[in-house]
């Protein structure tokens, strides 16, 4: 008897925990949206990942001043927590990580970790677990294929589009200035490595001769004897495609050997102008083309802080410690599609997520160019101009943009002097 | 001792297949309870390489710092055959530990090193595969640094499996060492190789023997990986840091034992993801402070606390 | 371009000697493998980057100073490590893992003092523009870091080869049980070692900016693994043949730029595996170490 009774209570207990934990879920608003992400304090990675976590963790700073931000799916302002794991640039741990957020800290929204490689882990498990991988800079092409409805890259193109501009005005502008042959050195990994089979397919057909296409390394960090082998080969234009330290060390070799190219290319003066500016110097740095950065352009964004106000923002938050650049601003456009995408899905469901982001596509303005998606995932907008840095003299430096012709505002000084 | 040496006692080989059991038993019912699979997977996947190099390392004395490099030619192994023949799994899981082996015999002739020579010619060949793998030329071949994609054959729940049952072989392994009579000649080479040559023990054949099963576990397990994780890059299955982690893993537990490697892994790798997840922002410096601490006041490994230096630990 | 690949190779190489010069000492004295070689070189970068970011102290300057402070370094910190680990089983491997920690304690104390991304000197601090050399041209730094080694070299072998405590220290380097034995303070000799050594890696470090153009936290690891070829193809416990693998490694590496760009890496641990298999005790060694 007491213990059918006792059974009896159970039961009712259960039964009513359960009730009320339903009927809690459907009415109740969480009090915080919990957003998942990685980064890399140390390791290889740690460079390219830093900037972009810190921008997260400015932009959670400031939407909870304001009590959060809206959700639509809820009808209100909620606060975001952004919970966020240190991989250190393994792989491996990165895979626990991602795992740990989706299962046990069960996270509404799953954030990749900066580059490529540490967001390749996160590509299958995502999908595993049938979670949106919100990824802000993996470019690989790899990542992005027809049947997988489960990731969006959200803060650079793919990287194969990202050398567009250089090649096009290469192919369109080259035979009036005279350039024909040119030579590309490449870093050996996805994203320059891509970089480079985009440019090669770009020129296919055109007048241009590659006379020189060789991989190095990326912990290559010694380039003098390299220069010297390009210089042989006389060149009209050089292609340097690295990372960070490797166009430092490139463009620090190519001054300190006294070799002058009538054109050189590189990634990153463009993308963190005021790294390459410390490390390299303003002389070296002198009449080099780059990607564009959005601080030259200053796209007027219909969404979030314009560039400069970030910059100040940033500079006020992190002040030497992590430097202002193209990976900052990556960081937070990932938030403003965040904030956009929550403020527009109908419900928090994963593919209703998805939907929202694909809404987005083509009408989101930010800082960065206008966010537009292929149908399978992968960014296609956000196209930086092709650029040439001038000496302005102070110390700082000035960007000509030279192509496409519709964003130009000034011409090539070729050769460099 | 001298009666033990020429013939094993049967009566230690009961608690080491108890140990045995209950270790494989958790890894299979532990998805159950715990939903982090991949915290589960790679504890084995560390289980399986600290003990793969427990079997070089503890029965022989060679440390290969570059253990990684079975794992990766595994991993990668597996995938190719994967990507270029269509080869089922289970097969393909065959010929990734074979590549493994077979670079096992390529580097055979690094037996003839000793001590600190030995561990870094090794390392020197792991990464000298993995810039082999990763060459933009081979790229039609290995995918170079573009890194592999096996979404087709992604599997979560059976290259789990797989990899529990591989947990089993290579304990099984480590319990025929600890048992055999072979693994005490092992031992035997490693404490005096010139004695135990004249006892009449095979030094050579010994040794090589005991590289290529501790190459064929880390081969096998590097095949699963790449079939568990499915996308990823060079650098993800050569990466130096696992190799360093296996070791710092078994000499913290204890080598030459079969618990030794095993509590190694789970109290390390364990204290490892907790500081991860509740202190990351700490989380480099805790835990390289923790193995300067451990390294500094427990030399020779949990085990020696058991022991008090009966070496009757199984 | 092949003088250009071979002169280029022996002044990179000659700078590679330096990296490496410390880790070899250390490891010839005591039989242990530091692991955070590289992180010390690091801190020695760092050093010289705040100094001269801060206070305008040229390098070569700071490169004095820090020779001395990590002297001073080492000293606690022999005393702190490495005797309780001399009293473990199996010393030399276990070193690799207690240095390993502490490279890692370092890598993260940097990151959070320094912050991730890369910094640099200008290279115009050491002097402007090419210096020619036999009618080529190199960047200044180079010059200026050969001839920076090859000081350093010839200190250490004044050091080893004419001082009394040298002496003792190549007793030790020789036969450490015998030298204990005979009364050799050898924990003394030792702690010297291991700070001369470290300050090799910052001395050596001073010089990174310029050599590797940029220097991050997390620059140790792969300095460390490319010391170990150089030390290996030099032989392992012989300070003055890390020269000579210095500029071999030196020179494979420029000419694989040269020729094979994208297999660089690849020839100094083919070079390696080769060169201890040809002759375990590498190319400069004397004694035998093989089982």
């Amino acid at each position: 008897m007491v213990r059918r009774t006792l059974a009896a209570f159970l039961i009712g207990a259960f039964v009513a925990l359960g009730v009320c934990g339903t009927s809690a879920r459907a009415a109740q608003a969480p009090p915080t949206i919990k957003i998942g992400t990685l980064y890399a304090s140390a390791g290889s990675f740690a460079a390219i990942s830093m900037p972009v976590h810190k921008a997260l963790l400015l932009w959670e700073e400031q939407v909870n001043a304001q009590g959060g931000i809206y959700v639509k799916a809820y009808g209100k302002k909620i606060p975001i927590k952004i919970i966020a794991y240190d991989d250190q640039s393994s792989t491996s741990t990165a895979a626990t990580l991602y795992n740990q957020l989706i299962t046990q800290d069960k996270v509404d929204i799953l954030v990749s970790d900066s580059g490529s490689v540490l967001t390749s882990v996160a590509v299958p498990i995502a999908r595993e677990h049938q979670m949106l991988l919100f990824d802000q800079t993996g470019t690989g092409m790899n990542f992005f294929t027809s049947d997988n409805r489960y990731i969006v890259l959200l803060s650079d193109p793919i990287s194969n589009l990202w050398p567009k501009n250089v090649a096009e005005f290469l192919v369109k502008d080259g035979p009036k200035l005279g350039i024909k042959r040119v030579a590309m050195l490449y870093s050996t990994n996805d994203f320059t490595g891509s970089q480079a089979t985009g440019f090669r397919d770009f020129l296919k057909g055109s007048s241009i001769d590659v006379v020189y296409d060789h991989g190095v390394p990326t912990n290559t960090s010694s380039y003098t004897v390299l220069i010297q082998t390009i210089k042989a080969l006389n060149p009209d234009a050089v292609i340097e495609l690295g990372y960070p330290n490797n166009d430092i060390s490139f463009l620090r070799d190519l001054q300190g050997s006294g070799t002058k190219f009538k054109m050189v290319f590189t990634v990153y003066p463009g993308l963190e102008t005021d790294l390459l500016l410390k490390t390299v110097g303003e002389k070296g740095l002198a009449y080099t083309y780059t990607y564009t950065p959005p601080t030259v352009i200053k796209y007027k964004p219909d969404y979030g802080m314009d560039l400069d106000t970030f910059k100040a923002a940033w500079i006020k938050k992190y002040k030497d410690t992590t430097d202002f650049g193209f990976n900052a601003v990556a960081g937070y456009v990932t938030a403003l599609v965040l904030e956009k995408t929550l403020a527009t899905s109908e419900s928090m469901d994963q593919m209703a997520l998805r939907k929202a982001v694909f809404g987005l596509s083509g009408k989101l303005r930010t800082l960065d160019g206008t966010f537009m998606l292929r149908g399978d995932g992968a960014q296609i907008g956000e196209l930086t101009p092709l650029g040439q840095i001038v000496p302005s003299g102070n110390g700082e430096v000035k960007f000509v943009i030279l192509y496409p012709p519709e964003a130009a505002n000034g011409k090539a000084v070729y050769p460099a002097p | 001792m001298r009666r033990l040496a020429v013939r094993p006692a049967p009566k230690r080989l009961i608690p080491m297949l108890v140990i045995l059991v209950a270790v494989v038993a958790a890894f299979a019912a532990a998805p159950r309870v715990y939903s982090n699979q991949l915290l589960l997977f790679n504890t084995i996947v560390y289980l399986v390489l600290a003990q793969g190099l427990n079997i070089i390392y503890g029965f022989t004395g060679y440390l290969p710092f570059g253990y990684v490099g079975f794992f990766g030619a595994g991993a990668y192994g597996f995938s190719l055959a994967v990507l270029h023949w269509h080869t089922p799994p289970l097969a393909a899981l065959a010929l990734g530990t074979l590549v493994a082996i077979i670079l096992a015999l390529i580097l055979t002739p690094l037996l003839r090193l000793s001590g600190a020579y030995f561990a870094v010619a090794n390392l020197a060949a792991s990464e000298a595969v993995l810039q082999i793998v990763s060459n933009p030329n081979l790229t039609d071949f290995t995918k170079g640094p573009y890194g592999i994609s096996l979404e087709k054959i992604y599997n979560p729940t059976l290259s789990y499996g797989a990899a529990v049952v591989t947990l089993a072989f290579t304990l099984a392994i480590v319990v025929y060492l600890k048992s055999s009579r072979f693994g005490l000649a092992l031992q035997a080479i490693r404490e005096d190789p010139i004695s135990a040559g004249m006892a009449g023990v095979n030094v050579v054949r010994g040794r090589v023997l005991a590289w290529l099963m501790s190459a064929l576990v880390a081969g096998l397990i590097g095949g699963i990986f790449a079939w568990y994780v499915s996308v990823f890059y060079p650098e993800t299955v050569f990466d130096l840091s696992v190799s360093i982690f296996a070791i710092v893993f078994a000499l913290f537990g204890g080598t030459a034992t079969l618990v030794g490697p095993i509590l190694g892994v789970l109290i390390l790798y364990g204290i490892y993801n907790v500081i991860g997840i509740s202190t990351p922002a700490y989380f480099q410096l805790i835990y390289g402070l923790l193995i300067v601490l451990l390294i500094l006041f427990l030399p020779n490994g949990i085990v020696s606390l058991i022991d008090r230096g009966t070496r009757r630990v199984p | 371009m092949l003088e250009y690949s071979l002169l280029a190779g022996i002044l990179f190489g000659l700078y590679f000697g330096l990296v490496a010069l410390g880790l070899n000492l250390i490891f010839g004295v005591m039989k242990i493998v530091n692991l955070a070689h590289g992180d010390f070189l690091m801190l020695g970068g760092y050093g010289a980057y705040i100094v001269f970011t801060d206070f305008h102290v040229n390098p070569l300057i700071t490169l004095l100073v820090e020779i001395v402070i990590f002297v001073l370094i080492g000293f606690p910190l022999y005393y702190l490590l490495v005797p309780r680990l001399q009293a473990s089983r199996d010393p030399e491997m276990l070193s690799l893992i207690l240095f390993f920690g502490l490279s890692q304690v370092i890598e993260a104390l940097a990151t959070l003092r320094f912050g991730s991304s890369e910094r640099s000197i200008p290279g115009t601090v050491l002097g402007d523009g090419p210096i020619s050399l036999f009618q080529q041209t190199f960047p200044v730094a180079w010059v200026v870091s050969g001839a920076i080694s090859l000081l350093a070299v010839g200190a250490i072998y004044i050091y080893l080869y004419r001082t009394r405590i040298g002496q003792l220290t190549r007793a030790v380097m020789a036969q450490r049980e015998e030298a204990l034995s005979t009364g050799i303070d050898v924990q003394r000799i030792s702690a010297i070692a291991f700070g001369i050594g470290i300050a090799g890696a910052a001395v050596a470090g001073v010089l990174s900016p310029f050599m590797m153009g940029s220097i991050t936290p997390s620059m140790g690891v792969g300095i460390t693994i490319t010391s170990f070829a150089v030390i290996v193809i030099g032989s392992l416990g012989n300070p003055l043949g890390t020269v000579a693998g210095g500029i071999i490694y030196g020179v494979a590496l420029m000419f694989m730029q040269t020729y094979f760009s994208s297999w660089a890496n690849l020839l100094p641990y083919l070079l390696l595996i080769a060169i201890l298999l040809v002759k375990p005790t590498g190319l400069f060694g004397r004694r035998m170490r093989n089982a």
